[in-house]
């Protein structure tokens, strides 16, 4: 990016704002006639100077005019307008609506002006943002370190904002406002020289004075802020450190302290105050000066007949129209000092990073496929000096499965970054069939090497999305802003489309261990009609499948159907009130029991009470058991009915009702709101019998039989024999509650659905299901475990050439990390598999083994294995330094 | 009410005596209240040790898989505390246990149990002085057997 703020300005929007220069060109003679018109109407309309000898009627508008003698002009005046003739009033009416017809077209232009202005600032703002986003994506691994990410997105986002403001107004306001005032300020000369000397003379002190004051101000003002921070600062530390402050009995001290930091900054807030007030003086004076010396020295020179009525009128009326520009323009010098000062910072935070180079060869990624993997002399020294590898030199043909082992030193972890292209800061070559991994361009190395790493990313997004990430790359012929097109590379993971490429990340998830988590994600999402239509007409075959199936194996008392006249002990009490589940938020959360229609049928069917009763009984007991508990620990969110900051309240709640004071509404409501999770044999407090339970189920029909009709879409009921679109696949399945209490319940049941889903052929849908399941930010919502298989199985479904493993599976258990390496060896069999260990032992049928002792390469040994598919080079122990 | 029972019967396991009645009201109210069969195994040898289990009733066998078949160790009942060695080495099972009678159980899950010890010296010195009995038993049983072989 250029340097200088103008230059890449003008560099990038040259064409546009030479057009918007020429509008504003072309403005100024339609303003100048708009300040010249006023005289007329006053000298020849008003005053009466065109009817001038009793004439009853004037021409108006005649174009005439006369080609000067050097231009050959015979001295006679051309016509191309007669003009109207008119009478006295019409004749002021038709002059005054001219103005107001121009004082239009200014306004337009002015619009106009604008409008084209702000869109040419919006367009160079995104082509800067972008700029900056190209140029980030190019970092380099080690520059990427060494930036802070959300200092990055703050420059990128924010900083250049103002930037983008400014881009509009860089060189047109200049010309637009300066041209403005130069044609009032010419106007006012034409009409008196005298009258525009003083103007101009005006102006000047405005232009001069008033930005070295605002300049001060300014000074002043980033002092203020400096000042305020460091108040802050000092009273956040006392209020950190008050307890050495009380022990040592130093309070006279710090309010000293603390006082002269205020008297600092009041002195600078005041002297603030005095700039503030003396420019707004300067200016008020000079604004009021000028009519005085307009009045004044104007009157008189009408008066002496040297300049009309109509003139002195203009002239008055264009100078009023002289300041705004002029203000407007020293707020455009300081904005431009203002941005100038953030363009530099922007540009000087990129300059100081290094890119990845631009690449020079594209091979073909298939080419990755043979040849050989060839160190020569690799060495990687860090920033503090230490050396981590040293004269590391290798070759072995490809494809081969290597295992890169040690120990200690981090010999394997730094070879495998180089070949993963995490690291580009190293000295010697690495060759991959002959081309120099540094040098591949990112596409074609995305294609063809894959690296997994101990640090796993994982995008806020589907797991879907997440494990097909690195297939993003075909640029679709469809995309527009508002609607992203399918950038997915179907082929380069060997799939045909959308679904069979649902199978690929499937068998992925496999090959890592996650299939089962995936399942049970499938069970857990809900039965979209649409993508699933087999899966949503047969979940109801499922569910009476799965129920014959229980029953088969006497295992009924696993699970308690949900039955439409009797109380479910294992759900909670608003499933039980609601018998289905809201939808859209209207009866969902708190809403549900402050609703009206909700809390009168609780009321009519005799509940209010009852629940209230068992809410002070919860209440009672969350208070008992967590008031000494610290309030951030994670029993308080697992368990607890009652959020920390709200004990006290409740405490304060159940003392009133021991009290024997009746609750108020909103106690009612906040105390039936803790029961509406309650379930009986898992939390067993003993507060449901028979006879709530009945009065719970009558509630239940109450809701149903009269719901209103505006809540009529707010709730989706259970049905034995429909599918429930709002519940997870799980509950339509079982349609019940598995048993709370019995050891293995769920373990056993999901086996038994397992069973009938593989049976009715719906197993891949819900597989497929699971894959909609969201990672949450940053992969929040799976377990460490669950991201590293994520991440490994997106840099197995693109089916790589090479295949980079450096700690990837160090989150996985011992003897699933075996399995998982065994399944990834035959899922690359044929191609090249790296792995990065941390002895000296390779796993079973590796290829070869390169061993390093310390920053040393040790040997490396060709282990007959013939996983890669290739010859066994028995030469391949190479020269070893 | 049934957390009040349970209460009771933790009262009774030997490293939860004399602690705070809130304090064993909080562990009965985070754990889990499972039943097994007769016959049913409630941890394996080899598994993951991700709870503890505190024996409300009923009666279970401690079953050392060896080289030449189980081997029944021992036999606990109700108010004891089993698995808790693993979920505090974090080493697999050593043993495995199964239900003789139909057993009813506390789970205690890993997290909770290890954040209780944290939270609570008062239980984290009971577990230490049950430990240190149980190598001090064991010490003894050795220095016995030595000596009769000796």
């Amino acid at each position: 990016m250029n340097r200088n703020l103008f230059a890449y300005i003008w560099s990038n929007s040259r064409r546009e704002q030479l057009a918007i220069l020429a509008v504003v060109l072309l403005s100024l003679p339609f303003y100048f006639v708009s300040l010249d018109l006023p005289k007329y109407i006053v000298n020849d309309a008003i005053q009466g100077r065109a009817f001038a000898g009793g004439k009853t009627e004037a021409t108006l508008f005649a174009f005439r005019f006369t080609v000067p003698w050097w231009l050959g002009g015979s001295g006679t005046p051309i016509t191309l307008f007669d003009g109207f003739t008119l009478e006295r009033f019409a004749y002021l009416f038709a002059l005054s609506g001219a103005f107001l017809l121009l004082v239009l077209v200014n306004g337009g232009f002015k619009w106009f002006i604008n409008l084209r202005k702000g869109k040419l600032g919006e367009l160079l703002l995104k082509k800067m943002r972008f700029d900056l986003f190209s140029l980030l994506v190019r970092f380099s691994p080690e520059s990427v370190k060494a930036v802070k990410p959300s200092e990055m997105a703050t420059v990128i986002n924010n900083e250049v904002e103002p930037i983008g403001g400014f881009v509009g107004d860089a060189f047109i306001t200049p010309v637009f406002l300066g041209g403005q005032a130069l044609t009032a300020l010419t106007f006012i000369v034409v009409q008196s020289p005298a009258l525009g000397v003083i103007a101009a003379f005006i102006v000047a002190i405005q232009a001069l004075i008033i930005p070295r004051l605002r300049r001060e101000q300014l000074r002043l003002g980033k002092q203020r802020q400096l000042a305020a921070r460091a108040l802050a600062g000092q009273i956040g530390e006392v209020v950190e450190g008050i307890s050495a402050v009380h022990s040592h009995g130093t309070s006279a001290y710090e309010l000293a302290r603390i006082d002269r930091r205020l008297s600092h900054l009041f002195k600078i807030r005041f002297d603030l105050y005095n700039r503030k007030f003396f420019v707004k003086f300067v200016n008020n004076l000079l604004a009021q000066i000028t009519p005085f010396i307009f009045y004044a020295l104007g009157g008189y020179l009408a008066l002496t007949g040297k300049l009309d009525i109509g003139q002195l009128v203009a002239v008055i009326a264009a100078y009023r129209e002289l300041p705004p520009p002029v203000k407007e323009l020293i707020d455009w010098d300081q904005q431009r000092m203002d941005v100038q000062v953030k363009y530099d910072q922007v540009v000087e935070q990129f300059a100081t990073v290094t890119l990845i180079p631009e690449p020079t060869q594209a091979p073909e990624p298939q080419a990755f496929r043979t040849g050989q993997v060839e160190a020569a002399s690799l060495k990687v020294v860090d920033g503090r000096g230490q050396v981590h590898i040293d004269n590391v030199s290798f070759v072995i043909p490809l494809p081969a499965h290597v295992a890169l082992g040690a120990e200690g030193g981090d010999g394997p972890d730094i070879v495998a970054r180089i070949l993963g292209r995490q690291l580009m800061d190293f000295s010697g070559r690495l060759k991959l069939s002959g081309y120099d991994v540094a040098a591949v361009p990112q596409e074609e190395a995305g294609r063809a090497i894959a690296y997994a790493g101990p640090e796993t990313v994982i995008f806020q997004g589907t797991i879907r999305e997440n494990v097909s990430y690195g297939l993003n790359l075909c640029p679709p012929a469809d995309e527009t802003w508002d609607h992203p097109g399918d950038w997915i590379d179907y082929a380069a993971a060997g799939a045909t489309g959308p679904e069979d490429l649902d199978a690929r990340i499937i068998e992925a998830l496999r090959v890592v261990g996650m299939d089962q988590t995936i399942y049970r994600f499938g069970l857990g999402g809900l039965i979209d009609a649409e993508r699933f239509p087999t899966l949503a007409v047969q979940t109801v075959d499922a569910r009476r499948a799965v129920f014959r199936a229980l029953a088969e194996t006497g295992s009924t008392e696993l699970i308690e159907p949900f039955d439409p006249a009797a109380y479910n002990r294992n759900a909670t009490i608003s499933e039980n009130l609601l018998f289905g589940i809201p939808i859209g938020g209207t009866l969902a959360g708190r809403r549900f029991i402050s609703h009206p229609f909700i809390r009168e049928t609780l009321a009519k069917s005799g509940l209010t009470a009852d629940l209230t009763g068992m809410g002070r009984e919860i209440a009672a007991t969350m208070i008992d058991i967590f008031t000494d508990l610290p309030p951030d620990h994670f029993l308080f969110e697992q368990f607890s009915f009652i959020r920390s900051e709200e004990l006290p309240d409740f405490a304060a709640i159940v003392a009133r009702l021991d009290r024997g004071e009746p609750p108020t509404a909103d106690e009612t409501a906040r105390l039936i709101e803790l029961t509406l999770d309650y379930i009986e044999p898992r939390h067993r407090l003993g507060l449901l019998d028979a006879g709530r339970e009945a009065r719970i189920v009558s509630a239940r029909a109450l809701i149903k039989s009269t719901l209103p009709a505006d809540l009529a879409g707010a709730i989706e009921f259970y049905d034995p024999d429909r599918v429930c679109a709002a519940a997870p696949l799980k509950d339509n399945l079982l349609f019940g509650r598995i048993t709370y209490g019995v050891a293995g319940a769920e373990e056993r049941v999901l086996a038994v659905v397992q069973d009938c889903i593989v049976r009715l052929g719906l197993e891949q849908d819900v597989y497929r299901l699971g894959l909609d399941f969201q990672c949450g930010p940053g992969g929040r919502f799976l377990t460490p475990t669950q991201r590293a298989a994520v991440a490994l199985a997106r840099a197995l479904v693109k089916r790589p050439c090479v295949l980079v493993v450096n700690e990837a599976l160090v989150q996985f258990g011992e003897a699933e990390r075996r399995q998982v390496l065994e399944r990834i060896q035959e899922a690359m069999r044929g191609a090249s598999l790296i792995v990065a260990m941390k002895t000296v032992e390779a796993p079973p049928d590796f290829d070869h083994l390169v061993t390093f002792a310390g920053p040393r390469l040790r040997g490396t040994l060709a282990l007959g294995s013939r996983m890669g598919g290739g010859r066994v080079a028995s030469d391949a122990a190479a020269s070893s330094a | 009410m049934a957390l009040e029972s349970e209460v009771e019967s933790l009262r009774a396991v030997p490293i939860f005596k004399g602690m705070d009645p809130r304090r064993l009201k909080l562990i009965a109210f985070t754990s889990q209240r499972l039943s097994f069969k007769a016959g049913d195994v409630m941890f394996r040898q080899g598994s993951d040790s991700d709870c503890a289990y505190v024996i409300l009733d009923g009666s279970a066998e401690v079953v050392l898989e060896t080289p030449t078949g189980p081997l029944v160790v021992s036999r606990i009942g109700s108010h004891s505390l089993v698995g808790e060695m693993g979920v505090i080495t974090g080493a697999p099972r050593s043993a495995s246990v199964v239900a003789v009678t139909e057993v009813g159980v506390l789970r205690l899950p890993k997290d909770h149990f290890l954040s209780l010890l944290e939270e609570f010296s008062q239980l984290a010195l009971a577990v230490m002085r049950d430990l240190a009995h149980r190598l001090e038993a064991t010490n003894r049983l050795l220095v016995a057997r030595n000596e009769k072989a000796g």
